[in-house]
């Protein structure tokens, strides 16, 4: 009987078995990297037009979240300043920064390019449109900003510092005490759950998680998990 | 295996009552079976479509793999593209991002304004609610809703025509100014019939600056009260001093408003408007109507008389006569032994009820009519402070007619016109004026409008209008209050221009036409205007005018009381109009009466652009975008069409050999049910339009609703040859059948003596009154103030046997098919702070569609167009239904069956059927008792609406929002399709609802984004509480006080635009502090379907009628509770 398979051949399953690992190995590497929400977004750090640094203004002259981010706590968004929020200082302070060029062709109509128009940030969060954030529900229950912007008052350029996946948002929904602080504390990058207690003992709690179990009895801090507390 | 169908028990052979919701049903055919067995209908969910045969389900998912696969190649879908924050430049006071802001502004129109709180996204505005602080507060009407929507309107009037073809405004701006400087022109104005201060007071201005001006104003559906009682007096009617309500053809509470009709309904439930006492009959009102077909407002009578309109006088005059009034002597005396026996119980209650009792005449009614509803409301007292009604003087006064226009156009008195009434002159005035000729007769004509009807291309100029949500002016409400209109944003196209700017600028020197936004953010010369004319009514000053823009309102400035009496020419009048009824004797069907009907979609003709209002289904006959000609059964059988009516087109064709019936319906059957077409002849004039079976009607009349076919084009299903195309957009073409050249002068509400002829033709209407037919017994339950001496007792038994109605009066107790709680045995439904519910009273819903078209406003559902309709697949989360039910052995009026409309949205049951068959659980239960839907979860695959008893579920079955629905076959081309994104009407969409897509199901969410705002609203209490205490937060112990929102303090989009206070939303919590915690209680109380144990959150409430006990028909009133099986 003839060879009806050259010699060859017998290696095929194997080249068969390795194209297909390879190409699955791929896709799932491909999927990883493209549609997983964590390689998705964190670490973004696109430049802005402004090298806007929260460090200097932030940990450096003491800044407040809400002198920019004013509405964080009474809206769902928490908005961007406008530009006349930054002209209220930098019409005096650095004001022939080249790199406020920008600013000044948004609100200085003795600047050459004036041409009034926002300054366009490039967003850096973003959640999807059938997820509905609210800062507010947040920040007014003792959940800081620190929580889900990581150290904000330590970026030179601002970065996407934890995922914002559905599971993320869930890991603290179902553990709340983990994140809660006095509400004095929101808005306080340097707070230290530690340092608080020792300052504080007429709170009469030892640990961190105990303070963080208080908080949440006292609030009465009841995270929803249901599906209509963020998609509506 | 075929589907296992529950079948419900037999109805007991004691029950009275039959009921229906269309010809179909009572005639139990095929058709009508398959819209209740299933919960789409055959065809439904298939992807047939069109004609054209690439567009089968396999040709399009392989466009579908090709356009994802060549999408994959590029992968540029995966990266996130990059977007930008682009905050103010300055920051606009009150304006933050995200929130809501309101405003109170209203809506000009005749009858009165209706005072608005409007709410703006970003300067966006998104939403209509009623202003709930005015002293005319009346809700919404789905007029006024839907008004926010011809904002956005995509083919809105953007530019300046010159003879119907595009021209510039350089132009019309040197025609404006050689008028302005021209103090000598034979100028006229042509407004409309609302009322306001700023107009009137710059027509005063023009008449000074051109002696030879005239005024003259019109509405096309307007009728001839004015003469009865006087020049520029209206009667404005305050219902809630009102025991006894007549109303002589008069839609108060639909089309035809007398005044703010919430305080009517509030008197409707026997346990007061909030439910805070005990059931009291003798504190509800009581509504006697005479009209020829059901009204919302017949639909609420308990009493009513069919009658065709011709005949009211004769009625009217009867009543007259028997409360001895002299001018009765001048009409026929009515001799029909059965309307005698209803007419004088009638009269003996308003007698008992003299000073708290009202009739009303139908405005539409000619003057006779109204002559004499004057002449017994003086004779009863009713009249004058304190009474109910209120004889109003207006300052609408001196104002012609069309009639005098035409008169003086022909003379040449008037040489130019300037026209900003929002009719249509050109399509809808009389034709025996020949308005077209007249105008052309004309040096130049001015016309302002949002649309380019049919007077826009006839005048010799148009100028594109601004929609009342964009211009200042000032109106007046239904009883004279003052109110403002604020404009909430700058005209969208920088060419519009308000009515009121146009008038300034003719008084202007030098006539420059100034609109919008002037130079360096200048406000509209109409902000001055209307600051002047404010000013000028004694409120000087900057607190005033605040107080003004943030109330809507200046209630110390209403119209000044006038005091009617019968005026020299009512004998003369009457003795005429008794003389031409006398003439055409009683209607038969050889000669029919026409009515030609205020249409409650369209009103008269200038919403056929409104794509919410044309989808909504008409509240009795439940046509959408169409119009027909409505025929009683019995005069149908009489003429011998009426199985041609309700047998549908036979669609199927064996060996060229027609079928009955398509008894499979394989392919979006309900395309193909078409109704035939007839032509109506009148005084020669004839039009050809479908006609459809009206219950309740008054026998030989033919009820055409006006308003439809202003423009064709070669789509046209009726084969009419294109005309008038550029007259509408997308939304109006091809819409029904123009019945303005059928009416003149004489005969402007009806005429005597048409006659029908059946033309072979068919046409295809959407009507939905078979849709999402639901099963089961006591849907919705009626009681009657009184004992009719059977079963059912007197009221209070009956009250207490609401609960027991139907099935649920011998269903064993409810055994819950689902634990409520999990597996470590905590209750599911947990919130302590707020659980959800509501109440739906039967017995204050109308059935007017407010709420439903509030809904599609507020929560971004899309219109899903005609042919779509016809297969089931309208999107709106609230389904009217309506109900006719008639009693078994009714001897005095068989052919006029009750009314019941029954609003049915998602009741949001606790053990919620569609929950457990989701497979992916998109469709879950929240901690507050909402029936959630996580849109981004569903797969589509039906199965819960499958399992909804209550059919409450929609389905995407194409991307309505995304691909307009409206284009020709459009939703069929898949990824091919036009897209509408960046359409106008996508700047409407409230940013806090998702905007859902294809093969999505969706529902009603209690407005669920409405609740979480408040929630958390209510969330930063806790900060305030520890600021006020002075105490760190770490102090402080939150409550169920802090966190739960106040009793009442949030309304869902449906509840808030009801005039009738129908709807009660609230915190089951809160128990008896809150409306709804009080209606839960009360006997009326019951839920729909119990028996299947559900246990839904929206309860209803039954209907309740008050009958007078000596009326002939008493004891058949009050007992249409309906079951469907």
């Amino acid at each position: 009987m003839a060879n009806i398979f050259p010699r060859w051949s017998n290696l095929l399953p194997l080249k068969i078995a390795v194209c297909i690992g390879s190409a699955v190995a791929g896709v799932a590497l491909a999927f990883n990297y493209y549609a997983t929400p964590k390689s998705l977004t964190v670490g973004y750090q696109p430049s802005q037009p402004i090298p806007f640094s929260h460090k200097i203004h932030v940990d450096q002259l003491g800044l407040d979240c809400r002198y920019c981010h004013s509405f964080v706590d009474v809206s769902g968004h928490s908005n961007v300043p406008t530009s006349n929020t930054c002209w209220n200082c930098h019409q005096h302070v650095q004001r022939d920064s080249p790199k406020l060029a920008p600013l000044h062709r948004s609100m200085d109509p003795a600047f050459p390019g004036y041409d009034g128009k926002p300054i366009e940030w490039v967003r850096i969060h973003k959640s999807p449109d059938y997820v509905y954030f609210n800062h507010s529900a947040h920040v007014n229950r003792g959940i800081s900003c620190q929580s889900c912007h990581g150290d904000v008052n330590k970026m030179e350029v601002v970065y996407q510092d934890q995922s914002h996946s559905m599971g993320w948002c869930l890991e603290c929904h179902r553990a709340p005490e983990k994140h809660l602080r006095p509400l004095e504390e929101v808005y306080n990058f340097d707070y230290n759950a530690e340092t608080y207690i020792s300052n504080n003992p007429q709170l009469g709690v030892k640990t961190t998680k105990d303070l963080g179990l208080k908080l949440k009895e006292q609030f009465d801090v009841k995270p929803k998990e249901s599906c209509a507390t963020c998609h509506h | 295996m075929s589907k296992r169908i529950w079948h419900h028990p037999e109805v007991p052979a004691s029950e009275t009552t039959t009921a229906w919701r269309s010809p179909g049903q009572l005639e139990n055919s095929p058709m009508f079976r398959d819209w209740l067995d299933r919960e789409f209908p055959n065809g439904t969910a298939e992807m047939s479509g069109p004609e054209e045969a690439e567009n089968t389900r396999r040709s399009f998912l392989k466009l579908m793999g090709a356009s994802s696969a060549l999408a994959g190649f590029g992968m540029a879908a995966c990266r996130r593209p990059e977007t930008y924050i682009v905050p103010y430049t300055k920051a606009p006071e009150w304006v933050i991002p995200g929130k809501a802001t309101y405003y109170a502004s209203s809506m000009p129109r005749s009858g009165g304004a209706t005072p608005l709180v409007i709410t703006t996204f970003e300067g966006r505005p998104t939403h209509l609610a009623p202003n709930s602080l005015h002293p005319d507060a009346s809700g919404t009407d789905a007029f006024a809703q839907a008004s926010i929507l011809d904002l956005y309107a995509p083919n809105r009037s953007r530019q300046f025509l010159k003879s119907g073809k595009t021209s510039k405004r350089a132009d019309f701006q040197a025609a404006l100014a050689a008028l302005a400087t021209n103090s000598a022109a034979k100028i006229a104005f042509l407004s409309g019939d609302d009322d306001s201060p700023t107009r009137n007071r710059l027509q005063r201005a023009l008449a000074a600056k051109f002696p030879a001006a005239k005024f003259y104003q019109y509405e096309a559906l307007t009728g001839e009260a004015v003469k009865a009682l006087g020049d520029g007096v209206k009667i404005a009617a305050d219902f809630s001093k009102a025991d006894r309500i007549v109303s002589l053809d008069c839609d108060f509470a639909g089309t035809d408003p007398q005044g703010p009709v919430t305080p009517f309904f509030d008197r409707r439930k026997p346990e007061g408007k909030a439910y805070e006492k005990a059931p009291d009959a003798s504190s509800m009102n009581r509504l006697y109507v005479v009209e020829a077909a059901y009204s919302l407002t017949g639909g609420m009578a308990d009493h009513r008389l069919r009658s065709a309109p011709s005949r009211i006088l004769h009625i009217a005059g009867q009543i007259a006569r028997e409360l001895g009034i002299p001018q009765a002597g001048g009409v026929d005396k009515v001799t029909d032994a059965k309307t005698l026996s209803w007419i004088k119980p009638l009269v003996a209650d308003l007698k008992a009820h003299k000073g708290k009792s009202m009739v009303l005449a139908g405005s539409r009614q000619p003057a006779a009519v109204h002559h004499l509803a004057l002449a017994i409301n003086l004779a009863l007292g009713n009249i004058g402070e304190g009474k109910p009604l209120l004889a109003l003087q207006t300052e609408a006064t001196g104002k012609g007619t069309l009639a005098d226009l035409k008169k003086d156009i022909d003379s040449g008195a008037v040489d130019t016109l300037v026209i900003t009434t929002p009719a249509n002159p050109i399509y809808d005035a009389p034709v025996d004026l020949d308005f077209p000729a007249t105008l052309a007769k004309l040096k130049t004509s001015i016309h302002l409008g949002e649309r380019t009807d049919a007077t826009a291309h006839a005048a010799t100029w148009h100028v594109p209008g601004a929609h009342y949500l964009e211009s200042w002016t000032d109106t007046r409400s239904a009883r004279g209050t003052y109110t403002v209109v604020q404009p909430m944003i700058l005209p969208l196209y920088p060419d519009c221009v308000s009515e009121i700017e146009l008038l300034l600028a003719l008084l202007s020197a030098d006539g420059k036409l100034l609109n919008g936004e002037g130079p360096n953010a200048a406000p509209s010369p109409a902000f001055k205007a209307v600051r002047e004319t404010f000013t000028a009514l004694g409120s000087a000053g900057d607190a005033a005018w605040k107080k003004l823009l943030r109330d809507g309102f200046h209630a110390e400035s209403t119209y000044p009381l006038a005091n009617p009496s019968l005026s020299a020419s009512a004998e003369a009048d009457i003795a005429a109009a008794n003389i031409l009824a006398g003439k055409a004797s009683d209607p038969t069907p050889k000669a029919l009466e026409v009515v030609f009907a205020t249409d409650a979609s369209i009103y008269d003709g200038r919403w056929i652009d409104n794509a919410w209002l044309q989808e909504a289904p008409d509240p009795i006959s439940k046509i959408t975008w169409d119009n027909a000609a409505l025929i009683a059964p019995k005069t149908a059988k009489e003429l011998g069409i009426y199985d041609i009516i309700v047998s549908p087109e036979p669609v199927t064709k064996v060996l060229g050999v027609e079928s009955k019936y398509a008894d499979v319906g394989p392919d979006g059957e309900a395309n193909h049910r078409k109704h035939p077409v007839i032509s109506v002849t009148l005084n020669g004039r004839s039009i050809e339009i479908p006609v459809m079976i009206s219950f309740g009607q008054a026998e030989n009349t033919i009820i055409i609703p006006l308003g439809y076919g202003q423009g064709t084009d070669k789509d046209d299903q009726l084969g009419r040859s294109p005309s008038n195309t550029s007259h509408v957009g997308l939304v109006g073409i091809n819409r029904g059948v123009n019945a303005y050249p059928l009416r003149d002068t004489s005969t402007s509400y009806f005429a005597t003596g048409a006659s029908i002829a059946i033309t072979g033709k068919r046409y295809p209407i959407a009507v939905t009154q078979e849709h999402s037919a639901m099963y089961g017994r006591a849907l919705a339950r009626e009681v009657s103030t009184i004992d009719s001496h059977d079963d059912k007792g007197g009221f209070k038994q009956q009250l207490a046997n609401v609960k027991k109605q139907g099935n649920d009066s011998h269903a064993p107790p409810n055994v819950y098919l689902y634990k409520p709680e999990d597996r470590k045995g905590e209750a599911l439904i947990n919130d302590p702070l707020h659980q959800w519910g509501m109440s739906i009273d039967l017995s204050s819903c109308m059935g007017c569609n407010a709420c439903l078209v509030a809904c599609q406003s507020e929560n971004n559902i899309p219109i899903v167009g005609k042919e779509q309709v016809a297969r089931g697949r309208e999107m709106h989360w609230i389904r009217m239904d309506r109900y006719f039910a008639t009693q078994k052995d009714n001897d005095f009026d068989a052919d006029n069956p009750a009314l019941v409309p029954q609003p049915v949205a998602c009741v949001h049951c606790e053990s919620a059927p569609c929950e457990v068959v989701c497979p992916v659980n998109a469709t879950v239960h929240t901690e507050d008792g909402l029936n959630a839907m996580a849109y981004n979860r569903c797969i589509g695959t039906r199965y819960c609406a499958n399992n909804c008893p209550y059919k409450a579920r929609r389905f995407n079955f194409f991307d309505y929002n995304k691909r307009n629905p409206l284009i020709t076959n459009n939703l069929y081309h898949g990824p091919l399709g036009k897209k509408a994104v960046g359409d106008p009407d996508h700047l409407q969409k409230n940013p806090n609802v998702t905007v859902r897509m294809r093969g999505v199901m969706e529902k009603c969410t209690y407005c669920v984004q409405r609740l979480k705002d408040s929630v958390i609203r209510q969330k930063r209490g806790q900060k305030q509480e520890a600021l006020v205490a002075g105490k760190p937060s770490t102090e402080m112990q939150v409550s169920t006080s802090t966190l739960r929102i106040p009793v009442d303090s949030v309304k869902t989009a449906c509840q808030d635009a009801c005039p009738a206070n129908a709807i009660t939303f609230g915190n089951l919590l809160d128990a008896e502090k809150s409306a709804l915690g009080r209606s839960k209680n009360i006997d009326r109380n019951y839920d729909l379907l119990n028996y299947i144990g559900t246990r839904p959150r929206t309860s209803y409430l039954a209907r309740v009628k008050n009958p007078n006990p000596e009326m002939p028909d008493a004891k058949f009133v009050g007992k249409a509770t309906i079951h469907m099986v």
